[in-house]
């Protein structure tokens, strides 16, 4: 699959994502006070239910939350903020105080993830479409909880064995026991257009 | 202390929440009013004559910016901010045009009251 996109684009692709996950992660990292770590952008064009394999094997096979939002521009797609349901009342917490009575942070939970998401996805978003000098258009965040199919298979993108692209990066708040994912998904179509934005990202680099 | 109205607009109650907590532990005799959309902000404005406005962008309905438009017309000494985590440069230059400040989400407390000290909105 590595001829869908050139090197040179893959590398300006991951050290774009480094730059709008860098600000989603200092966002988060104001959110719950505390450091958040990141590993590299991973790029993989895969049939979704291999994306939703891997979703599955990041969060152990257990149950996830994540908040959605899908974006237009050129290209379109879905974003993707997912935990690990055991970390999700930890990062409420985190972002809420300690002195928030436990039933009030589990009723609060939903609504609280999905500002977190708000908040982390559009700092993503918006560093991405700054960066390349365009416009991205993003719907409200919504709530879905399940397994990494249903996560997935939740959005606007691709039946199971269509091929996406799909670029995730990993992020902890160690102190804190928080974990999870960040994931873009777009169909081929829409990888292509990405891939032209990037391409014309790099010319004007090269221009200067 | 004279004694100010605060209206929130956002979709979110967690993000009122957070915000409220934060204005009243600076200015315990401020009126902190809430509206989770633009609808409800107009008709809630025209009621409680807000000194202040923050106005989160990405919500169901009008949306932010056209809410702040239109009460940056119908209140020309009201103070208002976007408060959003909408983070793109149009949206910023959406905010300078219309002649309003542009804070981001998750706001730095010390950024908010300088905003309601000063008046000031940039980030």
């Amino acid at each position: 699959m590595s001829d869908l996109i050139g090197e040179l684009e893959r590398d300006a692709v991951t050290e774009l994502l480094n730059v709008a996950i860098g600000l989603a992660a200092s966002s988060l990292s104001q959110l719950v006070r505390d450091e958040v770590r990141l590993t590299v952008p991973r790029i993989e064009f895969l049939a979704s239910a291999a994306a939703a394999a891997l979703l599955d094997k990041a969060t152990g096979r257990a149950e996830s939350v994540a908040v959605r939002q899908n974006f237009r521009s050129a290209f379109s797609g879905d974003i993707l903020l997912v935990f690990p349901e055991r970390s999700s009342l930890d990062l409420v917490r985190s972002m809420m105080g300690d002195d928030i009575p436990l039933d009030t942070l589990t009723e609060l939970e939903q609504e609280a993830l999905l500002e977190v998401g708000n908040i982390i996805l559009n700092a993503c978003l918006g560093s991405l479409a700054n960066q390349l000098g365009i416009g991205i258009e993003s719907s409200l965040p919504s709530y879905v909880r399940g397994r990494g199919a249903r996560i997935l298979g939740s959005g606007s993108v691709g039946t199971a064995s269509e091929l996406i692209m799909f670029l995730q990066v990993d992020f902890a708040v160690t102190a804190k026991n928080v974990q999870g994912y960040l994931a873009f998904v777009m169909d081929i179509v829409s990888a292509g257009q990405f891939t032209k934005a990037i391409t014309a990202y790099l010319d004007r680099l090269m221009e200067r | 202390m004279t004694v100010k109205t605060v209206l929130l607009v956002d979709d979110s109650r967690v993000a009122r929440m957070m915000a409220r907590a934060s204005i009243v532990k600076a200015f315990p005799s401020w009126l902190v009013m809430e509206a989770a959309s633009g609808e409800e902000a107009l008709t809630l404005a025209t009621s409680c004559q807000p000194d202040f406005v923050l106005m989160d962008v990405n919500m169901p309905g009008m949306g932010g910016v056209a809410t702040a438009r239109q009460l940056r017309q119908t209140f020309p000494s009201a103070v208002i901010t976007l408060l959003t985590a909408n983070i793109q440069d149009s949206i910023r230059q959406e905010a300078e045009e219309i002649g309003i400040g542009f804070l981001t989400k998750p706001f730095r407390e010390e950024l908010l009251l300088q905003f309601l000290r000063s008046g000031s909105g940039v980030s």
